[in-house]
């Protein structure tokens, strides 16, 4: 190995001279005359925002997108670790601020690969080809002999390596190239297979950071008591503790007028103490006289009622919906099929209940919490402190792990009160809702029905399918004159539905509600996939056919469809092929064909949402007076995937997440104000009624990222209402399911 | 008041009311916060420690009623069962993470009691403990792999 140690020397001092090495390397003998090795530079590279390698070889990673279970932050740091050729455990991942310079960092709509797929592999490829370059430089040879592998770049023709960290300064010395080769997808290591989450092990030896965990020295909790009623606000406290260890004080909230800020604060009193218990327990006693506001009167079974109702006249004509003419094919006759189902308000429940501590100073405001989406938190923090547009850098927000938030953590209401009580306290505080807080005051998934009516011959084919949806839109918390269902909630799973249907027509109608709604893990297409999965089994059912093969045949025969979706670029395709294809591998893989036990029943669902293509199998009997899922087969194209074991891991808390709403989920509200308010009377699924999941994810890689964390969802309730009508002949169109 | 408590073999002193739920004795004053506040009324199990080896939940404890026993909390588990801890962390049990320091301790006391459960006998340890993520199958799956690596005495 002399020969090619002294290699070294001679060609740095050639670099030096100007002069190329190229074709040094062969010429070059044993024996030539050592000069001192040219040092390399000493340095941190950071070539873009989202990675910066150390000296010591560290790579560490920035996530501007948050982390709440669905393991973005190892996915990001895999793309980054893949195109880098990085060596995985010695890449750490750090947690962005929010800030437009990340562009989008709203964690919801299941859209953070998608979005960002493309732009950190490039993070990565450009770093590494730096690193490449650096070593070449330094070794005085063609960029092409010098190839990255695991953290080191090598020159193989001369057997010589430099650790990356060794390269990390002089290749932060070379201009940043506008574009960096990819590799191909076969050539991906990280990218498609399993990493162990970066914080599972914090996690599981209770130290990760959590929106709670977080304590600021003079930190102060408040526990809120809020109005019952949306709009209401403290009219009198009839019993102002005092004297009370650790009780700091009381402050009022005032109720936001309705057209007011977003995501402002309830109306309520803020019980703040030196430490949680003392807080609670006030908060708990607190005798409170509430101001009127209109939605006192609000009762979710008027609400359901009126949906109904409204689904009995003719809806707004979904736009371009219409093919050929329902009325006419209705007026002709035919065995007509009819539906009504329904489901109502669900509260997000994540186990980590809103909390967020908040500092504001006279230099300006941080805060930590588990948000989605801090980028827009810190402008309407910085809204909300009456901080002019050029002073939005006073406001720090940085996200905490995320203890669930399935779309609850969105909406930043709760940081907003700890910035108003720091603010008025001067002192840091952190706002802790306590689990009837969050039950009563979440932003709910809106209370729905729909109506379908169909024509259908003697397979079960629709020739005329009439589709009507009835729910409060969640434009309703922005304007105060919105009603009506918006273009983007009816595409999920309503407008975008891709059967071959010969005379359609698609109709909605929407009621405002006296409660806020918000998105809810896969939103609308909760409702929709439901409806229509169970009606399109109703068909199947009416002609005596197989589910699976009578969706088949009513699904096109193949090609692309063009739907409106919710994410950019507006309208994608919708490719029948792989839609094909989830409900034949879940036809195999859940073994359909098989004959079951007596009273055991297979049920089938499919949906297209979030870009990806989910299919579930639900075997399900009902056993002493309850429904009993045995087993649940899952099969997902989400187009290319990151982390293979973390889709496997989402579908299978998707069946869960969908059989909690299928067979439990429940919230309604009367005289303003919400009948629930903990586990006990809002359950959730649990371990004795989790089935064996079994879970298929259709190899796709180098096809266009899609949605993981919501689709899993949609098509679970349905399955399950198809399985127990196999089991039992029983169909339940209403939710949560009561047999 | 002043009251002491020995957790996780460490003796220490906390000056709170004595009606205060050992939950918020561990998270407020001894900085204990693995162990976490999910409903506050026994419903959910996140606030799951061990109290003289049992799994209990914290959020029903007022600190008072504890003081005579050996209190042990997520911080202490991996000294405990390595395997069981390192077994959640291979297999990527945690989605969101928030309920997972309950449902370790309520596995490791299932453990501790029956070396070689049976899923019965996990459905009856674990129902106490919600996962909202949904990671009910691998929870099951991780302490069947936890009594079988304990088994073969802690090797892989």
């Amino acid at each position: 190995m002399n020969a090619i140690t002294n290699l070294s020397p001679n060609l740095s001092r050639r670099g030096f001279l100007g002069i190329s090495g190229v074709f040094v390397l062969g010429a070059c003998v044993p024996g030539c005359a050592p000069t001192p090795q040219a040092k390399l530079a000493t340095g941190t590279l950071t070539p873009n925002l989202f990675l910066t390698l150390t000296p010591d070889g560290t790579v560490r990673v920035l996530s501007h997108r948050s982390e709440m279970g669905q393991g973005i932050r190892t996915a990001l740091a895999q793309i980054v670790a893949d195109e880098l050729d990085a060596d995985w455990s010695r890449v750490q991942v750090d947690q962005a601020d929010g800030d437009r310079k990340y562009g989008d960092q709203n964690t919801d709509g299941s859209r953070s690969i998608l979005l960002n797929y493309d732009r950190l592999r490039s993070a990565g490829a450009t770093a590494r080809l730096m690193l490449r370059q650096a070593a070449a430089n330094h070794w005085q040879v063609p960029l092409a002999e010098v190839a990255a592998q695991n953290h080191e770049v090598i020159h193989a023709k001369s057997d010589r390596r430099l650790g990356y960290g060794d390269l990390a300064g002089e290749a932060a010395l070379l201009p940043v190239p506008e574009q960096a080769p990819l590799k191909e997808s076969a050539e991906h290591r990280y990218i498609g297979n399993k990493a162990v989450h970066v914080d599972a092990a914090d996690i599981a030896h209770g130290k990760g950071t959590f929106g709670a965990d977080l304590t600021l020295p003079n930190m102060a909790t408040a526990v809120v008591v809020r109005c019952p009623w949306l709009g209401g606000g403290v009219k009198n406290i009839a019993n102002q503790p005092t004297d009370v260890p650790g009780l700091i004080g009381i402050e009022v909230l005032d109720p936001s007028p309705s057209a007011g800020p977003v995501f402002a604060p309830l109306g309520g009193a803020a019980v703040i103490a030196e430490d949680t218990y003392t807080a609670m327990r006030v908060a708990r006693d607190l005798q409170i006289e509430w101001t009127e506001s209109a939605n006192h009167a609000f009762d979710s079974g008027v609400l359901s009622a009126s949906l109904r109702q409204a689904l009995e006249q003719p809806g707004t004509p979904v736009p371009n919906s219409e093919k050929g003419d329902v009325d006419a094919a209705f007026a002709a006759g035919g065995t007509e099929l009819s539906a009504t189902y329904e489901t109502p308000f669900l509260a997000h429940a994540p186990m980590e209940p809103p909390v967020a501590v908040a500092n504001v100073t006279a230099e300006g405001c941080t805060v930590n919490a588990p948000l989605q989406d801090p980028q827009s938190a810190r402008g309407l923090i910085a809204s909300w402190l009456g901080y002019a547009a050029e002073e939005g850098e006073k406001v720090t927000v940085t996200p905490t792990l995320l203890g669930g938030a399935f779309g609850r953590k969105s909406k930043p209401d709760f940081a907003l009160e700890a910035v108003e009580l720091s603010k008025r306290l001067k002192r840091p505080v952190r706002v802790q809702w306590l689990r009837e807080d969050d039950i009563r005051h979440d932003y709910f998934h809106a209370a729905s029905a729909q109506r379908h009516r169909a024509i259908i011959s003697d397979r079960g084919h629709p020739a005329a399918w009439l589709q009507r949806t009835a729910f409060p839109s969640i434009t309703t918390v922005f304007a105060a004159a919105a009603n009506a269902p918006a273009e983007w909630e009816l595409e999920m799973g309503f407008s975008n539905l891709p059967y071959a249907v010969e005379n359609q027509r698609m109709e909605s109608a929407g009621i405002r509600p006296g409660v806020r709604v918000g998105w809810l893990r896969s939103v609308c297409n909760i409702f929709h996939a439901f409806s229509a999965n169970v009606f399109a089994d109703e068909m199947a059912a009416a002609a005596g056919r197989d589910a699976i093969e009578h969706r088949l045949e009513i699904l096109p025969a193949g090609g692309k469809l063009t739907v409106p979706g919710m994410q950019p670029p507006e309208g994608h395709e919708l490719d029948v092929d792989r839609l094909r294809h989830v409900i034949e591998r879940v036809r195999a893989l859940s073994e359909w064909d098989r004959p079951r036990a007596e009273g055991v029943g297979l049920g089938f669902a499919v949906h297209h949402s979030f870009r990806s293509y989910v299919a579930t199998v639900l075997e399900a009997s009902v056993a002493e007076g309850r429904p009993k899922v045995a087993n649940a087969y899952v099969v997902l194209d989400c187009g290319t995937y990151v982390n293979a074991d973390t889709c496997v891991a989402q579908m299978e808390g998707a069946v869960v997440f969908g059989l909690s709403l299928a067979l439990h989920g429940n919230i309604g509200m009367k005289e303003g104000a919400v009948v629930q308010s903990n586990f006990h009377d809002y359950p959730m699924l649990r371990m004795s009624e989790a089935p064996a999941t079994t879970v298929e994810l259709v190899p796709a890689q180098g096809r266009l990222p899609a949605g993981v964390g919501e689709p899993g969802v949609p098509p679970v309730a349905p399955a399950l209402v198809n399985a127990l009508y196999a089991a039992t002949g029983a169909r339940y169109r209403a939710l949560p399911i009561k047999v | 008041m002043a009251i002491k408590l020995n957790v996780n073999g460490r003796e220490v002193e906390a000056d709170v009311a004595p009606d205060t739920p050992l939950l918020w004795v561990l998270r407020d004053h001894l900085g204990l916060t693995g162990t976490k506040y999910g409903c506050g009324g026994g419903y959910c199990g996140a606030c799951t420690v061990h109290l003289g080896g049992a799994a209990v939940r914290s959020c029903q404890l007022p600190v008072s009623g504890v003081a005579s026993s050996a209190i042990d909390t997520i911080e202490s588990l991996a000294e405990r069962h390595p395997e069981l801890v390192d077994t959640w962390v291979q297999n990527n049990v945690a989605q969101c993470g928030y309920c997972q320091a309950g449902q370790l301790m309520s596995a490791a006391a299932l453990l501790d009691g029956n070396a070689s459960p049976t899923d019965a006998d996990i459905d009856a340890a674990m129902s106490g403990n919600i996962c909202r993520c949904g990671t009910y199958v691998r929870i099951r799956a991780s302490i069947h792999a936890a009594a079988e690596r304990r088994a073969e005495g802690g090797s892989a």
